[in-house]
């Protein structure tokens, strides 16, 4: 029983590293992505927009099968892990072959290797020392560290250059998983939201993308927000000078732009938006005692503020109103948007004890505009603006750009860094009794090129054993090696 | 049959050609100085692109004259006027940048003007650097069909909208130009495989006609109306934009009776498949069905011309009715871009086929060797792929950025991510499997269909984010 355990494991193993279920995964991420292109996604789209494209029964089953919201869905979460565990696998599963051909370089190359490997090559030389040294200095004139192999029974010569490459496809796949790593990451402990301060406003309180509401531990401030145009109207920058406030103290300031996020705590704050609030900031009206003799005073009101006119009278900025109707002698507020907008004011008076309604603009049923104890003028009005945040804090964002450039670190090591080798042996013919130099190469990629290669090699020690044989044989009395 | 004709027929003498399109291009750029000192501007960007597309055509005509009659000495002037060209569009692309003060990438008329300039400058590179003459009888008329389009798109310079000013955005743009540039070539190159990897001409039949009816049956199915109208865009010309009924709902005119031609040039591009069918059927070494496909294709392309004719001729004048709210509106070739990539991409396929019918063996002599080419393919994607990667991460990053999030699963996104996988398989199919060949033409092919996608279908058939491209 054990035994079969250990097989089925086993072959569980070898199924999820072989390269079919690999490809498998990836056709299913595929149709799984492309459905949730093709299909409208929940978050993004709002429900009455969904129920105008899908009819209620569709709608049903899109929503049981997750596949209104394909990429935050367990299923393709497990797929997500499926393609992990495969790349893991399979990278395991080849690693220890790749692992000791890189660590343990093949460098003589014995006589089977020989007969088979293209491109290759063998010149006539004269004796073995001879070869050799004209391979070293050929291999040194190519940018290459000639190494001498020296085996009980026979040398050679081995170069060779950029081993690394046979590594650079762990490499990749191990940027992959760091990027997916990270993506977990974020998707466990991140959160997105939004937050949208008043100028002066001070909040904690982000809204979260599922309506919910989360608190920071300290506080932001907008102290001012604004935004520039280019001639034509159209926006050309957003920007908002922000503060964090945390035990009542501003810790860090900074004025952001789009692109420009304040980043506090590992959470950012970026500029999204900017807008009108549709309230009010400061309203400025010129006042008029109405007998006509009195002076013409300017006075600016917030909303609720109280002034006094003069001894008997008060001014109060009672209510501003964005959007208004009037019906019924009655003022009501339509919208929040700032089209039609209104601004009631109070005008009392304590000797007549008596409230005047001023309205701007003045409306005939309602307002005692012309009644009250002092003409009002609005002259100015400053409407406020908020500044639209979006928060986010992604913990896991950091091994994603690793993974990321890892990703770019090892492709670029994968297409276009080469591992070049080559042998050179002295050959002795049995029968003859005469030494041939054989000449071999092998590049992981780019073969054809390659083969040119070996040839430039092949000529450069052909013109090496034309200059050599004197030096050689000097070299040979020198260090006593020969035959 | 046809192709037995055809090897009889003399090639023409090299000169005429070259003397006609010199002509040609001589005539059109008198006619554009008239106009020049009509207006008294010599280097506006209009001029530049108007010298540019004269150059093009007249680069396409010498690649298409080669392609056919295969004289080396077309090839010279084509390349000639291909540099001259790029020297136009080079200008152009000067200019656009000078103007509006950042590189032209921000619209779909700078993204064109970009892609055109890319273009025309992989397809030198191909001809002199690999040698692979016949690239520009592909690459010139997308070259054409981009600056055509941009004559109908806006053109004033838009300021950069809040979201756009970060230099990792042109980083970004960049970097999927010459990505898709470099799938747009392997593609190219992967076709010129499949010929020279001996498959039978009449599979090219089959998927030419295939293609084409893919292409009639979209615009007939989405498009047509009851009484054999044609339904497209309304357009308002002084403001050279869409006609908005409300947010995000589009205006719709109906052109009469141009709805039945698109549905009789759907037939015929559908007849040669269905003898292409048969001729499979009998399985006999019966060539009737296939002659009759053959000349399937030809009346296929005299209709397609005609549908393609109709459209200009009535999209571009004449105010049409609408379904949805009374009074004439006019509309604009601008306004259906696809339509008109759709009919010219269907008679240029066509004609591609009738290139491969009457000069396959010239074409065979022309071209590298398979080997090479499946070999040049590889090393373009190997060069794709990377630059892929690294727009995607480029993206993400400026994402980021502006967004707060490096990755939403937005439909553009998803579909980049989509594209690199597809190609993440070839590599793997082509390193661990050892796909060579014909399979590995195949998902390269598959690739560049899905670039295109990414590039087109999401920006206009799907929501999202990448509204600006």
């Amino acid at each position: 029983m054990a035994v079969n355990v250990r097989a089925s494991a086993r072959k569980l193993w070898q199924t999820a590293a072989s390269i079919n279920t690999g490809v498998v995964l990836l056709i299913l991420v595929v149709i799984f992505s492309a459905a949730g292109t093709i299909v409208l996604q929940r978050p993004n789209t709002e429900p009455d927009e969904m129920l105008t494209a899908y009819s209620p029964h569709a709608l049903r089953i899109l929503d049981a099968t997750g596949l209104t919201d394909v990429f935050h869905a367990w299923w393709f979460l497990t797929l997500m892990i499926l393609v992990s565990f495969s790349i893991i696998a399979a990278s395991i599963e080849r690693f220890p072959n790749s692992w000791r051909y890189f660590s343990r370089p093949y460098k003589y190359p014995d006589e089977s290797f020989r007969r088979v490997l293209h491109p290759q090559k063998s010149l006539a030389i004269a004796d073995e020392e001879t070869g050799l040294v004209a391979a070293e200095r050929a291999l040194h004139s190519f940018g290459f560290k000639p190494e001498r192999v020296v085996r009980e029974d026979h040398f050679g010569i081995f170069a060779e250059r950029h081993r690394i490459s046979e590594m650079a496809v762990y490499i990749v796949h191990a940027s992959l998983l760091l990027i997916f790593f990270g993506a977990i990451v974020d998707g466990v402990w991140g959160w997105r939201g939004t937050l949208n301060l008043n100028e002066g406003e001070t909040s904690s309180a982000v809204e979260l993308r599922d309506g919910s509401t989360r608190n920071l531990p300290f506080a932001i401030r907008c102290d001012q927000a604004g935004q520039e145009n280019y001639k034509d109207g159209t926006p050309k920058k957003w920007w908002s000078k922000l503060a964090v406030v945390r035990d009542q103290r501003d810790v860090e300031k900074k004025e952001i732009v789009v692109n420009d996020p304040l980043v506090y705590g590992g959470v950012r704050f970026y500029q999204s938006s900017f807008g009108p609030n549709g309230k009010v900031d400061e309203l400025t009206i010129a006042a008029t005692p109405s007998g006509g003799t009195g002076e013409k005073r300017e006075i600016s009101l917030r909303v609720n503020d109280t002034v006094p006119l003069d001894a008997d009278t008060t001014v109060r900025f009672a209510e501003f109103i964005p959007d208004y109707a009037v019906r019924d002698g009655q003022v009501y507020r339509k919208s929040n948007q700032l089209e039609n907008p209104a601004a009631h004011l109070v005008v009392s008076s304590k000797s007549a004890g008596k409230d005047f309604d001023v309205w701007f603009p003045p409306m005939e049923d309602v307002a005692d505009n012309s009644k009250a104890p002092y003409q009002l003028e609005a002259t100015d009005l400053k409407m406020g603006h908020f500044t639209g945040l979006q928060v986010s804090h992604e913990p896991g964002q950091w091994a994603v750009w690793a993974g990321v450039v890892l990703l770019g670190i090892g492709l670029a090591f994968v297409f276009y860094v080469v591992h070049t080798r080559f042998w050179a042996v002295p050959v002795r013919d049995a029968k003859t009794g005469k030494y041939t130099l054989w000449i071999g190469g092998s590049a992981n990629r780019n073969r054809d090129a390659f083969a040119e290669r070996v040839n430039d090699l092949v000529g450069l020690v052909e013109e090496k054993l034309r200059t050599i044989p004197e030096t050689a044989r000097s070299e040979r009395v020198a260090t006593g090696v020969g035959k | 049959m046809a192709r037995a004709k055809a090897e009889r027929q003399q090639p023409t003498t090299g000169m005429t050609l070259i003397v006609l399109v010199g002509l040609a291009i001589a005539f059109l750029l008198f006619m554009a100085f008239l106009n020049v000192v009509k207006s008294g501007n010599l280097l506006s960007e209009t001029n530049l692109l108007f010298a540019a597309l004269i150059f093009y055509a007249g680069a396409g005509a010498l690649y298409l004259g080669f392609g056919v009659t295969g004289t080396e000495s077309y090839v010279k002037f084509a390349s000639l006027a291909t540099w001259l060209g790029l020297i136009a569009n080079t200008a152009a692309v000067a200019h656009r940048w000078y103007e509006a003060g950042h590189p032209p990438f921000a619209s779909v008329y700078e993204m064109l003007l970009s892609f055109v300039w890319t273009l025309a400058v992989l397809t030198l590179v191909a001809e002199k650097k690999y040698g692979v003459k016949v690239i520009g009888t592909v690459t010139m008329p997308v070259a054409i069909v981009g600056v055509v389009l941009m004559q109908l798109l806006r053109t004033d310079v838009h300021p950069l909208v809040p979201a756009l000013q970060s230099t990792w955005l042109h980083v970004h743009v960049t970097l999927a130009m010459l990505a898709y540039a470099a799938c747009a070539l392997s593609f190219a190159l992967a076709m010129m495989f499949l010929i020279q990897d001996e498959m039978k001409t009449e599979t090219f039949l089959a998927v030419t006609s295939a293609s084409t009816l893919a292409i009639y049956a979209s615009v007939v199915l989405t498009r047509f109306e009851k009484w054999g109208g044609l339904s497209l865009v309304a357009w308002n010309p002084e403001q050279k934009s869409e006609v908005f009924l409300s947010k995000g709902v589009r205006l719709f005119v109906t052109i009469p009776d141009l709805g039945w031609l698109m549905v009789l040039a759907l037939l015929v591009v559908a007849s040669p498949l269905v003898f292409y069918g048969l001729a499979r059927w009998k399985k006999k070494k019966d060539d009737g069905f296939l002659t009759l496909a053959n000349r399937a294709v030809f009346i296929s392309i005299l209709l397609q011309v005609m549908a393609l004719v109709m459209f200009l001729v009535r999209a571009s004048d004449g105010r049409y009715p609408s379904l949805d709210a009374d009074g004439l509106f006019s509309t604009s070739l601008a306004a259906s871009p696809f339509i008109l990539s759709g009919l010219v991409g269907g008679v240029f396929i066509s004609l591609l086929y009738l290139l491969l019918l009457w000069r396959r063996p010239d074409l065979e002599r022309l071209l590298p060797s398979a080997d090479n080419l499946d070999r040049i393919t590889y090393k373009t994607i190997g060069i794709a792929f990377p630059l892929l990667t690294l727009m995607i991460a480029a993206g993400a990053y400026w994402a980021n950025q502006t967004w707060g999030s490096y990755w939403s699963w937005d439909p553009k996104e998803t579909w980049a991510a989509i594209t690199w996988l597809v190609y993440a398989g070839y590599l793997h199919m082509r390193v661990t499997r050892g796909w060579r060949g014909r399979r590995a033409a195949y998902f390269a092919i598959l690739g560049f269909a899905v670039v295109m996608f990414t590039f087109f279908g999401v920006t206009y058939l799907l929501p999202g984010l990448h509204a600006y491209a």
